[in-house]
């Protein structure tokens, strides 16, 4: 008997290997584990045992069993393997992906946010003003009556009702001062308007950064310290950046900010970039005059203020040769920005 | 303002200054170059020449052919164009091998078969001025054949920016004056003919009436006889024509260069062309005036005229007349010298739209001590070139403006300022160096001509920038900040760009400005409409430009415009930005913050795996419900009518109107040129986005499994999911947790379905939060909701 179950677990090793598919493999089972299979029938074969040799036959029969059932199982594994692998065979790697679509953040988006990130590092807070001023707000407040030379209502768009589109984010400095007591320190960016034809070079409509800190003790130090921060912070932290003597009606001393930088393969030239300057006293004193007190009495506090345009900005920063490419929103041009 | 460099040396030894030192210098003490140009940089081969003969070239109208004398004693044949030459006079001529700047070589050839060996110059041609209405003409005695290069000093011409604060800027004398401050240099004597011993005289009414002192408080004429018009010397020639100017004649030239020396603007009127005397007077209403440049000018009230008794000779202060002015024939000279208020000036030259060298001095301020010094450089100089006499005395009216007053310099308060550890002294180094004189106790006595030093902060200015910037030490200390409502705005329009930018949509900025048929598009009614009018500026400099957008849409369907005709398939833009309108009653103009955004096209990259999805409304309406729906606030859409929509539709969030969303009408779209459905939604962001740091607690995890139930039904095809979807909730079934539509079919051939019908599919999913629910519970509480179905009407279970 044991002979017997031994012949037929050598039978199953010889032939396992022939079970080539799932059909097979159940022939096989069949053959050896089914209702008439070999080792089935050898199994009918316990009745005739002696007594004495049961134990031993017995558990031969259950080794041969457990074998061939694992034998099937472990074969049956192997097919779905090697189903899988071939499956997986040829699968080309190189296909171009399923990819989403790609959209970007708009480049002067992303220069305004670089500016109020680095100026928010520094402590300024987020201000604003409406971009339908008055002519107080624009010109008058911001120490530019109405016969300056600095003045030029030919530039300006003008409403029936005398309001205006404002010429730079400055008038959110008179407006931030009427509201706030100082020490105030913050940035507005927005829009700005002038009466300018558009073309490579010039908006009709565009964007400014304007800054201002007002306390006890301002001086030109913070004002170059913050400013050289910001571009560095810009630009990169090796940028050169140096200030230029100017004229702004509302701010004396004034300064022109130009950066140093190197286009490649060319040499290092010096870009005009902002301007700046330490608020004007008589800005300071229509402020008190306008709130009716003298929380910005010029003897008592002093400030600076800057404006940058951030389309200049953007360009420079990324080579853009025409200014109408930032309003044109043309998707080969939006999608170098992904 | 042009700037010479050898006029300039006039004035101060600059001969060991680089030119980019100069440059530097000028810039760091505010004066921007905007351009550097090198003038007749001495041009080898060519020489003072004589024209000897004119013929005309026989196969050409326009050219003549010359025997010019180059001195080499063999007269030379030059084919030429020009006409402004007559025989005898003296020319540049380039002879072959010259090169000429602009690399242009001078060659022996032939004009029309006559053969020409070499060329007669313009100004222009050899870098000298930028004359080419014809040869430049020698007024000279050198001999014919000597080089140009001696007759002409080569120059460099820097192109300076003046800061309307600067008027004493305004010329070499006044830059020269700074270059002598900023180098520690003293300046020629030659400079100091602002000063002026020459005697004066009241003048009677009957030869000088001043009118209007408050526009012209100060005016001084002198009377020159016997004067020769003529052409003026080479070296005046040479200066004005350094600078950019036309010499006309030498009177006119010589109140030209005192401009350009001294700032102050000078006038000569032909004497015998004057009737009586001289009246400085406001204008008539209705009175016109033919100005030099030819063109005729309504003057009104508020403008100054200069006029004789019977008309006016001049726009005071602006530009002289035509019939007044100094020509050939002229012999006896008035000369004007005087102070103008600058304001009305300004006033003048703005509403005329009229400009010159003299307004632009007189209404930022000239030195109003220099009206006598200015008349009497300029009398010396017609005496000299053009002879004649001049009076004794010069006629005066009215008084100069008085001196400046002296302005305090705290230096305590100034180094504060600063944050510069200055010294007192250092500072008054600075300011004497400018020409202030120390009067003591830290007053400060300002020179004339510094009409911007008024206050402290002016000296501060003065000693700031003289020191430079570069000399202050940075300070790099930040301040605690509460952040405004201002940065909670920022920031969450910020997360939502990022948010549509992650799901495709490209961020777009447009000009605000939009056109007259841009606001004619009904796509801005999306925003308007009921009491609400856009605004339109006063004066639009183009037709593309006329109104402030009421809405973004429109802007943004030019972007789709401008994308569809390049070529691109997938439209998906935003743009977040302000519109502007305007309450019928009320000018107010009312700014809000808008997120607009256009759709149609591939919803997805094209690729192997087989045509994108095309976008259709529910891709927009899920959009805006991921973006603004909240845990508190659901959005809902509700169908309303909008015009140029073929779907409008209203977006709530809660109960609040939040914006319109819908499909451009076909007609609009194909505008468009693109075959497909266009979307576009208009969102309120004030309304859209609350920012809040309030946060909601989490909510616990279902601990015990749901069960569902399918349900499908028949309803009319107008029915809109809202009616089922609120059926559902008002039933109150407390193990209900959720439905979800799984499937919409509707047969417009009525073949499945009858056309006028639609199938709705719905998975209703039933949990208790408390234990597992037994399945006749479920069964129960799902049949109570499919029979009150029959409370909707017209609803079958299918």
């Amino acid at each position: 008997m044991i002979d017997q179950l031994e012949a037929i677990h050598q039978d199953a090793l010889n032939t396992i290997a022939d079970a080539a598919d799932d059909a097979a493999l159940e022939s096989f089972r069949i053959r050896f584990l089914g209702k008439k299979g070999t080792l089935t029938q050898a199994a009918a074969g316990m009745r005739d045992v002696s007594k004495e040799d049961k134990p031993k036959v017995g558990q031969k029969l259950n080794e041969v069993r457990q074998a061939l059932t694992s034998m099937v199982e472990d074969r049956a594994a192997e097919l779905i393997a090697a189903k899988d692998a071939a499956a997986a065979k040829d699968t080309d790697v190189t296909l171009p992906g399923r990819r989403p679509q790609p959209a970007a953040l708009h480049p002067l988006t992303q220069m305004m946010d670089r500016g109020i990130k680095a100026l928010r590092q520094m402590g300024f807070a987020l201000a604003s003003g409406p971009e339908v001023e008055t002519e107080f707000h624009c010109f008058d407040a911001l120490n530019t009556p109405e016969d300056h030379p600095a003045r030029n209502e030919k530039d300006t768009f003008y409403f029936n009702d005398g309001h205006l589109l404002r010429t730079h984010t400055s008038s959110v400095q008179v407006r931030t001062m009427e509201t706030q007591a100082p020490p105030i320190r913050v940035i507005a960016p927005g829009s700005a308007y002038r009466r300018d034809e558009i073309d490579a070079t010039h908006l009709s409509v565009f964007t400014q950064m304007e800054g201002l800190y007002v306390a006890e003790d301002v001086n030109l130090g913070d004002l170059k310290g913050t400013l050289e921060r910001l571009f560095q912070a810009i630009f990169g932290p090796k940028t050169p950046v140096r200030f230029r003597p100017h004229f702004f009606p509302f701010t004396e001393p004034s300064f022109e900010i130009d950066i140093q930088l190197q286009p490649k393969g060319q040499a290092p030239r010096w870009i005009e970039i902002a301007g700046c300057g330490m608020v004007d006293p008589n800005v300071f004193a229509q402020i008190c005059e306008s709130r009716g007190d003298d929380l910005y009495d010029p003897d008592k506090v002093t400030g600076f203020a800057f404006g940058l345009g951030l389309e200049r900005l953007a360009m420079i920063m990324w080579g853009i040769p025409d200014i109408r490419w930032l309003i044109e929103n043309d998707q080969r041009f939006l999608h170098q920005f992904v | 303002m042009n700037t010479s460099l050898n006029w300039l040396q006039d004035h101060l030894d600059l001969s060991d200054c680089k030119t980019e030192a100069l440059a530097d210098m000028l810039t760091f003490a505010g004066i921007e170059v905007e351009g550097i140009h090198q003038q007749g940089a001495g041009v080898d081969k060519v020489v003072v020449a004589q024209i000897k003969s004119s013929e005309p070239h026989p196969d050409a109208e326009r050219l003549s052919v010359c025997q010019v004398d180059d001195g080499s004693g063999t007269d030379r044949q030059i084919v030429c164009g020009a006409k402004n030459y007559k025989v005898g006079d003296k020319v540049p001529l380039a002879l072959p091998g010259a090169v000429l700047p602009g690399d242009f070589k001078i060659k022996k050839g032939k004009l029309r078969g006559v053969a020409s060996n070499g060329m007669m110059c313009s100004g222009r041609e050899l870098s000298l001025s930028n004359d080419h209405e014809g040869l430049l003409i020698l007024n000279t005695e050198a001999a014919t054949g000597t080089p140009i290069g001696e007759l002409f000093d080569s120059d460099t011409v820097f192109e300076l920016e003046i800061t309307p604060n600067r008027s004493d800027l305004l010329s070499h004398l006044g830059i020269a004056r700074e270059l002598a401050a900023l180098t520690k240099r003293s300046l020629k004597s030659a400079s100091h003919h602002g000063e002026t011993s020459i005697a004066t005289q009241a003048a009677k009414a009957d030869e000088i009436e001043l009118q209007a002192p408050e526009a012209c408080p100060y005016y001084t004429a002198r009377r020159i006889t016997g004067v020769n018009v003529g052409p003026s010397p080479d070296w005046l020639k040479a200066k004005l024509e350094a600078i950019g100017l036309r010499p006309i004649n030498n009177i006119v030239d010589i109140t030209n260069y005192v401009l350009f020396e001294m700032g102050q603007p000078l006038h000569a009127f032909d004497a015998d062309k004057l009737q009586g005397g001289i009246c400085v007077r406001q204008a008539n209403d209705g009175e016109t005036f033919v100005a030099l440049d030819g063109n005729e000018y309504a003057l009104e009230t508020d403008d100054l005229v200069i006029a004789d008794q019977s008309k006016a000779l001049a726009i005071g202060g602006v530009m002289g007349g035509e019939d007044s002015g100094v020509v050939e024939t002229t012999t006896n000279v008035l000369l004007e010298s005087a102070y103008f208020t600058p304001s009305r000036i300004r006033r003048t030259s703005r509403r005329l739209d009229l400009s010159s060298d003299s307004s632009y001095r007189f209404e930022r301020g000239i030195d109003p001590a220099q009206t006598l010094g200015a008349s009497e450089l300029a009398t010396k100089l017609i005496l000299e070139i053009a002879g004649g006499k001049a009076e004794d005395v010069v006629l005066v009216a009215g008084q100069a403006p008085a001196p400046p007053a002296p302005v305090s310099l705290d230096a305590a308060r100034a180094a504060t300022l600063l944050g510069a550890s200055l010294s007192e002294e250092a500072m008054g180094e600075i300011l004497t160096g400018l020409g202030l004189n120390a009067l003591g106790d830290g007053q400060w006595k300002v020179p004339s001509y510094r009409l911007d030093l008024e206050r402290h902060i002016d000296l501060v200015e003065e000693i700031a920038r003289v020191h430079g910037l570069d000399n202050i030490p940075s300070r790099q200390e930040a301040v605690f900040v509460q952040p405004s409502k201002d940065d909670a705005r920022y920031d969450a329009h910020f997360q939502l760009r990022q948010q549509l930018v992650h799901l495709g949509y490209d961020d777009c900025l447009t000009i605000k400005l939009i056109s007259e048929a841009q606001l004619q598009d009904d796509v801005c009614a999306l925003r308007l409409g009921g009491q609400n009018q856009p605004v339109a500026l006063k004066k639009p400099l183009s037709q593309d430009h006329t109104t402030l957008r009421p809405s973004v849409v429109p802007g943004l369907l030019d972007v789709m415009a401008r994308n569809i005709r390049q070529g691109a398939h997938s439209l998906k833009f935003f743009e977040i930005g302000t519109v502007f309108s305007q309450h019928v009653k009320s000018p107010k103009v009312l700014e809000s913050q808008q997120l607009g955004i256009v759709l149609a096209g591939d919803m997805a990259v094209p690729s192997w795996h087989g045509a994108p999805r095309r976008a259709d409304l529910y891709d927009l309406i899920g959009l805006i419900e991921a973006l603004f729906s909240t845990s508190k606030q659901a959005i809902t859409v509700r169908k309303s009518e909008e015009e140029n929509l073929l779907i409008g539709a209203e977006v709530l969030l809660g109960k609040t109107s939040i914006g319109k969303l819908g499909q451009l009408a076909p007609a609009r779209a194909r505008e468009l040129d693109f075959n497909g459905p266009v979307f576009v939604a208009e969102i309120d962001l004030a309304k859209a986005l609350k920012p809040s740091l309030e946060t909601e607690p989490v909510q616990d995890l279902p601990r015990f499994p749901a069960v569902t139930r399918d349900i499908a039904l028949d309803v009319p095809a107008e029915m809109p999911n809202a009616d089922l979807a609120k059926h559902f909730a008002k039933q109150n079934q407390p193990l209900l947790v959720d439905h979800q539509l799984f499937d919409l079919f509707a047969d417009p051939t009525g073949d499945k379905l009858p056309a006028d019908r639609k199938s709705l599919a719905y998975t209703f999913t039933y949990r208790s939060p408390e234990r597992t629910l037994k399945s006749g519970e479920v069964d129960k509480a799902h049949e109570k909701i499919v029979k009150s179905l029959s409370q909707l009407g017209d609803v079958r279970v299918r």
